[in-house]
């Protein structure tokens, strides 16, 4: 269909000034040619609104199918509501842009700048709020309190290392072993100052892996017993694990974990859910302490070692075998492994040696093997 | 206009509102999430241009950007606000309690608050949003305000075992009304909250079954079976109150001096309404299901991927990652077609019976309205958003 001012005809629609809320009846003509043509909205009441077709614009997504509405550019508010085929005929041909979509001044730039922020300040308050937080409050925890968090998240990652989440993963007492078990630590502990008692656990779990918590507990994986050479290795795993308890560290990472976990929920939508005490559990057996709290563990048990006349070699010796296992592998879930310079490490505990070959070893021969059946009923 | 009253009429068409809901929804899933703020949008233009109030459709003019704005300050405000708070909690629940049950109490009522907060901006910002007949509507700032009333309302209400909810429902709702405006044309909440008492009828007597069945459980087991008469009564008591009382609310609201609002929505009409399209979407989906499990094994038994097919779906095998593929389309095409089915056969004939039966009284007196300026409100719903709440729409 062609259209030129001469073949124009008066049409009625329905029109608000955008002023008030009056509905008036109006006659519309389009004028001029082109891109320079347009409305000419006659009102009842005499004079007439003008409005240029390259501002014209539908509004979208209408439910009706028997009329059309149409605005102006921009914010305004005034609308025509055309009911009349003909009528909508004639606008659809002489407005050139109906369906522009308004321009919202310097839209990109905003969107990414208010983006960027976003994600820098969510980014500021896990990564370095909370965080800061976190160690201070680790130093201010009471020893009860301190205590009362290492049982629950005890509990809660003994349920979520457990076969079906049901049944929490079996925690391995054979008297003999735990004989065997406690004497080591009590060898260890001349050197130590840990302000409350440790509890020592063995979980009956593959994975080659000690990690602590806070208030005094210590958990060995059944899978590391299996895998050490000798006591002293393990006598060296156990140091480290205890210089975590002094220096407060998981502590700390856990006080961290519960700080992020709510935003990580709110990011995933996750509100008060699983998700979170998931993520909480693997963050603690995963305990990637940073780089500094690893070789501080590793000084102190190396010191430990030495108070109790035992050699730093054999834990060296672990730390290589755990290297060549597992290779550089990053995103492991053994806390031991997690550490990304583990030749540095088994040199440093190679030098920091006081103890020759002449040394009484920190378990005999039977308590050894009792300690490495610990987890058989 | 020298109608004295306008009647209501609905425009939106199930096919139109399908299409837009399945095109926005499945763009949803391709954007990860990111495109439902536009989803939500265009929705909103739809029903709101499908209420036609004595033939002037409504118009929703709130955007997408708007909106995604919005959410992403309400984030960084939440992320500071759960981040920080708990981990303050968890330390005094610890320090002073020796366990953390106080942090748990403590992080889920520290949300409460919030979530007034939001409801009522996100009101605020419909509102700013929503014009007819050219005029914005619009409600005053007032979130805090909303926000500790509706916290003693509900404390009130729940000490009273749900004596005192019609009375909450009554001043929330007069707090909300009385700070609204059309144009420049205030609208106000007549009545007491008396006036729904009796709305309220069917409510007070499920509880009271309720509390007959539980005290009558200490003397006799025999009294548990009532719990089958009291709970469902409790319900529809608890379902009719908020319909009725949409009405009886809606018939006490007046806008500017003499401008009255009538409502007719009916409680069974609403419920049948929810019930019938429960169950229709039930069936699509069944049907869908069925479908879909059919071709899925026409293409396995085809040869296309059966090799490790069997070995992959017992878990003895690495999984197929054509098989993963499948699986996951079919899960989301099926979260995608719950929602869109949703929006098609239960809020478009809930929003279609609100709009029916709602009708303008002295209407004439309208066009003495004028307009009111626009609130920027850069906000939005984000807190909203950010915390899920008025999901529907």
């Amino acid at each position: 269909m062609t259209f030129s001012p001469d073949t124009a005809q008066t049409i009625f629609a329905d029109f608000f000034d955008g002023e008030t809320a009056r509905s008036r009846r109006v006659k519309v003509i389009v004028e001029g040619q082109a891109n320079s043509a347009s409305l000419q909205i006659f009102l009842p009441e005499g004079g007439q609104t003008i409005w240029p077709v390259r501002d014209v614009r539908e509004i979208p997504d209408q439910a009706a199918k028997d009329s059309v509405v149409f605005g102006l550019e921009g914010d305004h508010p005034a609308r025509l509501i055309v009911r009349d085929k003909e009528l909508n005929d004639q606008l659809q041909l002489a407005c050139p842009h109906l369906r522009r979509i308004n321009k919202t001044p310097h839209l990109m730039r905003r969107l990414i700048t208010t983006s960027v922020a976003a994600v820098t300040s969510v980014a500021l308050i896990v990564f370095v709020l909370v965080p800061l937080m976190a160690d201070q409050m680790a130093t201010m925890l009471p020893t009860k309190g301190e205590q009362a968090f290492g049982d629950q998240t005890y509990d809660q990652i003994r349920q979520a290392l457990g076969k079906d989440g049901d049944t929490p993963v079996w925690e391995c007492n054979g008297p003999k072993g735990r004989a065997a078990l406690t004497k080591m630590a009590d060898r260890l502990k001349t050197g130590a100052h840990i302000p409350y008692d440790l509890r020592l656990h063995v979980l009956k779990h593959k994975m080659i892996n000690a990690f602590a918590l806070p208030g005094g507990h210590i958990i060995l994986f059944d899978g590391l017993l299996k895998d050490a050479k000798s006591p002293e290795e393990v006598a060296g795993v156990l140091g480290h694990e205890m210089g975590h308890v002094e220096h407060r560290d998981p502590t700390r990472l856990a006080l961290r974990s519960a700080g992020s976990v709510g935003v990580l929920g709110l990011l995933l939508g996750d509100f008060a859910g699983g998700a979170a005490v998931l993520f909480l559990t693997e963050r603690l057996i995963q305990a990637q302490y940073s780089r500094g709290a690893e070789a501080g563990a590793d000084t102190y048990s190396h010191a430990l070692l030495a108070a109790a006349d035992l050699p730093t070699g054999p834990m060296a010796d672990f730390f290589d075998r755990l290297h060549k296992k597992y290779g550089g592998e990053q995103g492991l879930i053994s806390h031991l492994a997690s550490h990304p310079d583990s030749l540095g490490r088994s040199q440093a505990a190679r030098a920091a040696n006081t103890v020759g070959a002449d040394f009484t070893p920190v378990l005999t021969a039977d308590e050894w093997r009792d300690l490495k059946n610990i987890c058989a009923q | 206009m020298t109608t004295q009253v306008l009647h209501t009429n609905y425009a939106g068409q199930r096919g139109a509102l399908f299409w837009l809901a399945l095109k926005t929804s499945a763009l949803t899933v391709l954007t990860l999430g990111m495109y439902r703020f536009w989803m939500k949008t265009r929705l909103r233009r739809y029903y709101w241009s499908s209420i036609r109030l004595g033939g002037i459709p409504l118009e929703y003019t709130g955007t997408g950007v708007e909106k995604f704005m919005g959410f992403l300050v309400a984030v960084v405000v939440l992320a500071f606000y759960i981040g920080v708070f708990n981990l303050i909690l968890m330390f005094f629940s610890y320090s002073v309690l020796n366990n953390s049950i106080l942090a748990y109490v403590a992080s889920f009522v520290g949300v409460i608050p919030i979530y007034f907060y939001a409801q009522y901006r996100a009101r605020r910002y419909v509102l700013a949003r929503t014009r007819w007949r050219g005029l914005r509507f619009g409600i005053d700032p007032g979130a805090w305000g909303y926000t500790w009333r509706a916290i003693l309302h509900w404390l009130a209400t729940i000490l009273t075992l749900g004596l005192l909810l019609p009375r909450q429902m009554f001043w929330l709702e007069k707090y909300r009304t009385d700070r609204t405006w059309f144009g420049g044309a205030k609208f106000t909440q007549d009545g007491t909250w008396r006036i729904l008492l009796k709305p309220a009828m069917h409510f007070y007597i499920g509880t009271a079954l309720n509390i007959l069945a539980a005290v009558g459980l200490y003397f006799d087991t025999a009294f548990a079976g009532l719990f089958a008469i009291a709970y469902p009564w409790w319900m529809f008591g608890l379902i009719h109150l908020q319909f009725r009382g949409f009405r009886v609310l809606t018939w006490h609201k007046r806008l500017g001096n003499d401008i009255a609002l009538r409502a007719t929505v009916s409680t069974w009409k609403m419920i049948g309404i929810y019930l019938l399209g429960s169950f229709l979407i039930y069936l699509i989906l069944m049907a869908v299901f069925a479908i879909g499990a059919i071709i899925f094994a026409i293409i396995a038994s085809a040869g296309g991927l059966s090799a490790d097919f069997g070995a992959s779906f017992n878990g003895s095998g690495p999984p197929d990652p054509a098989i993963i593929g499948l699986f996951a389309l079919g899960y989301f095409s099926m979260f995608v077609l719950l929602g869109v089915l949703t929006q098609v056969f239960i809020t478009f004939p809930m929003m279609r019976h609100y709009a029916e039966s709602l009708s303008i009284n002295n209407a004439h007196l309208l066009a003495e309205i004028t307009q009111r300026p626009r609130d920027e409100f850069a906000e939005a719903e984000g807190f909203a958003d950010a915390l899920d709440i008025g999901a529907a729409i």
